[in-house]
């Protein structure tokens, strides 16, 4: 349905998204990069704000482009957070569909129902300026999809939303998929992807470092010493305990804090064998993991 | 259909309350102007007075409106980066821009003859008076039309295009009619002032004269200005529609 073929895109002197080439099926993938890697420029191309200045880009075989016919199979959920702000939710919406060719009782109808489906038809007729931006995020994702679209590109979707709001988010986004739609999610939580799909597409400094099944690349990450930061008020019994575990491959002491560092290559044994501590009396106060983020997978990556 | 709702859409963002507040007050400004300024001319005729007026206020409000609403076209929505979401919509970008344009300019061309309206009222609205309101309102929404193109392509090209388009109202348009020689070829004012109405060559005021631009020549038959207008206004919009359906225009924290 998308696909991109050595596409480069340039800012003046400053790189978008270099020689990137890849296929977008149906289903859910999600475009993994840190902030400033060019999973906005890639929306853009997508989406056809702005061209390559190298290679090529075609959704579903167009040049999208200042295309409308592009624009009539495609739902944009764009990152930045703006609004007709003296509109309310509602009108936005149904300006939105009026805009993709609805005549008003069918723009009227399709606006109350996308509103209804993001949860807002309670808060629809408040003006946007008075917002939160969790309620923001919603009415993008209304706009995006009221009109059927073949494709769905969500630029950073997530950002804003509660808790609950997110794990409706991410069912409502199966729930599309099955209906055999293509979606591109972006995102720069791993966390947040990893509910969301395995399909990934991973994006560091503007060029695709990693492109397919989450798992694989996770099983790369864990080819890797995994650190793991425990808390302990008793951290020299803590790590007298965990060099006798096979799996805990270095401990070592932070200067002065009362926590230690370890380095695993089995993050899960570690963790399920972590209750064994507790139970023999030794406490621990907290948990983390410096591993456990995009700048790691990236430099595993890089490395590998 | 569309270009309705783009239409619709971009009028009522125009004249949002806060924005017709300020050009009520531009308006009402325009009028106390007029009123004073036509008892300091109580010796001329009624027609000279508003010819004079109109001259001095309404044709150097139409392209201050002018340079605040083209600019609106386009630029406003990539300023408020709500332009992603036109952009992505199944209309045609000469469509898009064309609608809005025609927004623009029809707001323009109400602001003028408000304040047409409100110069006459002031200069005595007799039967002499009425002829050139009819004669100005003509150029009013001719020159609507060319400063709105003109700007529009200003603004389609530049990225803070309001300084440049408010420069060339103010600066060159109300200056460059008292000027030697055959520059006033390159002003909009000029032509408009052809198919307008016309003050007395001179007044015998000086201050007056330079004011309503004046001193210089002007020898543009209103045949001429009528095709150079037509030419600037149709060449501006092709020039522009095609521009904006070519090149990119993103939330302007990217564009930068």
């Amino acid at each position: 349905m998308i696909e991109l073929r050595s596409v480069s895109h340039w800012y003046g002197q400053v790189i978008g998204v270099n020689d990137v080439t890849c296929t977008i099926g149906p289903g859910v993938t999600a475009l993994l990069g840190m902030n400033g890697a060019g999973k906005t420029t890639m929306m853009r191309l997508i989406t056809g704000q702005i061209r390559a200045n190298t290679g090529s880009v075609r959704v579903l075989g167009h040049d999208p482009f200042a295309n409308p016919e592009v624009y009539r199979l495609l739902g944009y959920c764009p990152d930045v957070d703006a609004f007709y702000e003296t509109m309310t939710g509602r009108e936005f919406v149904t300006l939105m569909a009026r805009l993709a060719g609805f005549s008003a009782p069918e723009a009227r109808r399709r606006a109350d129902e996308a509103i209804d489906r993001v949860g807002m038809s309670d808060r629809a007729d408040r003006r946007l300026a008075g917002y939160s931006k969790g309620m923001r995020q919603r009415i993008k994702l209304a706009q995006a999809m009221l009109h059927d679209p073949r494709i769905i590109l969500l630029d950073e979707p997530l950002n804003g939303l509660d808790p609950g709001g997110r794990r409706e988010f991410i069912l409502l986004l199966r729930h599309l998929a099955d209906e055999g739609k293509s979606i591109l999610v972006s995102s720069h939580i791993l966390f947040e992807v990893e509910q969301m799909t395995r399909s990934i597409l991973l994006l560091h400094r503007g060029r695709l470092r990693a492109t397919g099944d989450l798992r694989v690349i996770r099983e790369l990450i864990d080819r890797h010493p995994h650190r793991i930061r425990i808390e302990t008020p008793q951290p020299r019994a803590l790590a007298s305990r965990l060099v006798e575990w096979p799996f805990v491959l270095s401990v070592s002491l932070e200067a002065g804090g009362e926590a230690l560092e370890i380095q695993t290559r089995e993050p899960d044994r570690f963790y399920g064998s972590l209750p064994e501590l507790v139970e023999q009396g030794l406490p621990i106060l907290g948990l983390s993991s410096p591993d456990n983020n995009l700048e790691s997978v990236f430099r595993y990556l890089v490395e590998a | 259909m569309i270009a309705r709702v783009l239409f619709v859409h971009a009028l009522r963002d125009f004249l949002r309350f806060r924005r017709v507040l300020a050009w009520l007050l531009v308006i009402a400004g325009v009028a106390a102007a007029g009123w004073v300024w036509a008892g300091l001319m109580g010796q001329m005729a009624p027609t000279d007075v508003y010819a004079r007026l109109s001259s001095i206020l309404t044709f150097r409000v139409l392209p201050l409106a002018a340079a605040v609403f083209a600019t609106a076209v386009v630029g406003q929505e990539v300023e408020q980066k709500t332009i992603v979401y036109l952009l992505t919509r199944p209309v045609g970008r000469p469509t898009l821009l064309l609608s809005r344009a025609a927004a623009a300019a029809l707001v323009v061309f109400a602001i003028g003859a408000a304040c047409a309206l409100a110069v006459a009222l002031a200069a005595g609205l007799g039967s002499g008076v009425a002829r050139s309101l009819g004669q100005d309102l003509v150029a009013l929404a001719v020159g609507s039309l060319a400063y709105v193109s003109l700007f529009l392509v200003v603004s389609l090209l530049l990225n803070r295009a309001m300084v440049v388009c408010l420069l060339y109202a103010f600066g060159w348009e109300t200056s460059v009619g008292n000027m030697p020689g055959d520059l006033y070829h390159l002003a909009v004012s000029s032509y408009l002032s052809a198919i307008g109405s016309k003050p007395a060559p001179t007044s015998g005021n000086p201050l007056l004269d330079l004011l309503s631009s004046q001193l210089g020549l002007n020898l543009i038959t209103p045949q001429r200005a009528w095709t150079v207008l037509a030419v600037l206004i149709v060449g501006c919009v092709v020039f522009g529609t095609r521009w904006f359906a070519t090149h990119e225009y993103v939330p302007r924290e990217d564009a930068e």
